[in-house]
């Protein structure tokens, strides 16, 4: 077979090239509000270290849970809270609920990763049981293990007292 | 062959290329664990293929096309991928490679096929970090660099640039009708992905068509079956079943032009007795 000649090489790459071109900006303000979600979930959740529970949940209370004190000051405020999670993967949301300082319930409410949502299907009862967003890294869901985690952290973020 | 003119072969610039690819990623993300996972792949694939070679008393016992493989994988699996399950997937698609052959050829691209099996079997996760798909959006100059050359030494370029084109007008036509979410698959680190995919796997010269007609057939039926499956499903596999539909078509041409030669053959006549 001859081989093809560099000006046709040219033209295709140039047509192929405003294809893509074309396509890019036809979905830029899909993409745009796919950035605006990472750049208002991911940052905040990452900068807070994971917040441990300190509540209900049978560690050793601290001085402030004496009948005698003044009742503590909650960590959490009590109700449902959604945090969202994001890398170039794809995005996760999740929902909490919080009552008494414990988490009582986890789902993930929006799964927009490009993997399976049964590599994570184990994370939430995972949040259950040690009452913070450390997981354990499922292995070859790496991605999604790290935005599950940060949705849990921006959730909690949100759901803090001021 | 001397080194002189394997360095000249399609493999070699293929193999040099993914080398480089392996160093400047595992620099650029300061891991490395890619580089343990492109030793054991490369090594696994190695082994195995010349033990097969061996086996099946091949003339031409040169692991380079081996090596390739064990790269294209090591540099698609995520680099926390486990050592076994690269070990596993490099010999699954070494295994594809000597068993599902028509005419002493592989069927299926093997890396294509390994990767494919891979998820299905062990549920590994792919990050294409060898494409630079979470490193800054100018290295896709090395990828159109190292693929450009390759394409060129396979004399590719029908089969690179119909896939492209249809698939970038399927993702546009996606865009346009919210169909699947096509502004992921033109953004890094799908396009990387994607053009990784086009230069490095779907040009594999024994997988696929010589013919240009074929070559633009072949790379339009890819395009168009990968699409398909990732505005239906998502995911990261898209591009290997999609290469996969094409490396079936071009058994079926090989084949039924096979059938065709036979057929327009003339028929054996027994010699004459005397």
């Amino acid at each position: 077979m001859a081989k093809m000649k560099n000006k046709w090489i040219v033209l295709c790459s140039a047509a192929v090239t405003a294809v893509y071109a074309a396509g890019y900006i036809t979905t830029a303000d899909q993409a745009s509000r796919q950035q605006y979600a990472d750049v208002s979930t991911t940052p905040a959740a990452s900068a807070v270290p994971a917040v441990p529970y300190s509540g209900n949940s049978g560690a050793p209370q601290t001085a402030d849970s004496s009948p005698s004190s003044t009742p503590a000051r909650s960590i959490y405020k009590d109700g449902t809270y959604t945090g969202m999670g994001s890398n170039r993967r794809g995005s996760i949301q999740v929902t909490l609920t919080i009552a008494n300082d414990k988490i009582t319930d986890v789902e993930i409410s929006r799964f927009g990763m490009h993997y399976s949502e049964s590599d994570v299907a184990g994370l939430p009862s995972e949040v259950l049981h040690n009452q913070n967003s450390q997981v354990t890294n499922v292995s070859g869901a790496t991605y999604s293990t790290k935005a599950f985690q940060s949705a849990v952290q921006d959730a909690l973020m949100i759901a803090r007292n001021a | 062959m001397t080194f002189k003119q394997w360095i000249k072969s399609p493999k070699a610039y293929v193999a040099a290329a993914l080398a480089v690819y392996l160093l400047i990623a595992s620099l650029g993300t300061l891991d490395p664990k890619g580089l343990i996972n492109g030793a054991i792949s490369v090594g696994v694939s190695i082994v195995l293929d010349i033990l097969f070679s061996l086996i099946e008393k091949r003339k031409r016992i040169l692991p380079d096309g081996a090596a390739v493989t064990g790269l294209i994988i090591a540099l698609i699996l995520g680099t926390t991928t486990s050592w076994p399950e690269v070990a596993l997937t490099a010999a699954v698609a070494i295994l594809s490679k000597h068993f599902l052959v028509y005419k002493k050829k592989p069927v299926f691209n093997p890396a294509a096929f390994g990767l494919l099996m891979s998820v299905i079997i062990f549920g590994t996760g792919q990050s294409w970090w060898g494409a630079f798909g979470d490193l800054p959006v100018w290295m896709i100059g090395f990828l159109l660099i190292g693929g450009y050359a390759v394409t060129n030494r396979v004399n590719k370029y029908p089969q690179l640039f119909s896939f492209f084109a249809f698939y970038f007008v399927l993702q546009l036509l996606m865009g346009l009708y919210h169909a699947g979410d096509a502004s992921d698959a033109l953004r890094p680190p799908f396009i990387n992905a994607a053009l990784f995919f086009g230069f490095f796997m779907l040009t594999d010269p024994p997988t696929s068509p010589i013919k240009v007609k074929d070559q633009i057939i072949f790379g339009a039926l890819s395009a168009l079956a990968g699409s398909v499956v990732y505005a239906l499903f998502g995911g990261l596999i898209y591009l290997f079943i999609g290469l996969l539909i094409g490396n079936l078509y071009k058994f079926l041409i090989s084949r039924f032009s096979a059938d065709n030669a036979k057929a327009k053959r003339p028929a054996v006549t027994s010699p004459k007795s005397y």
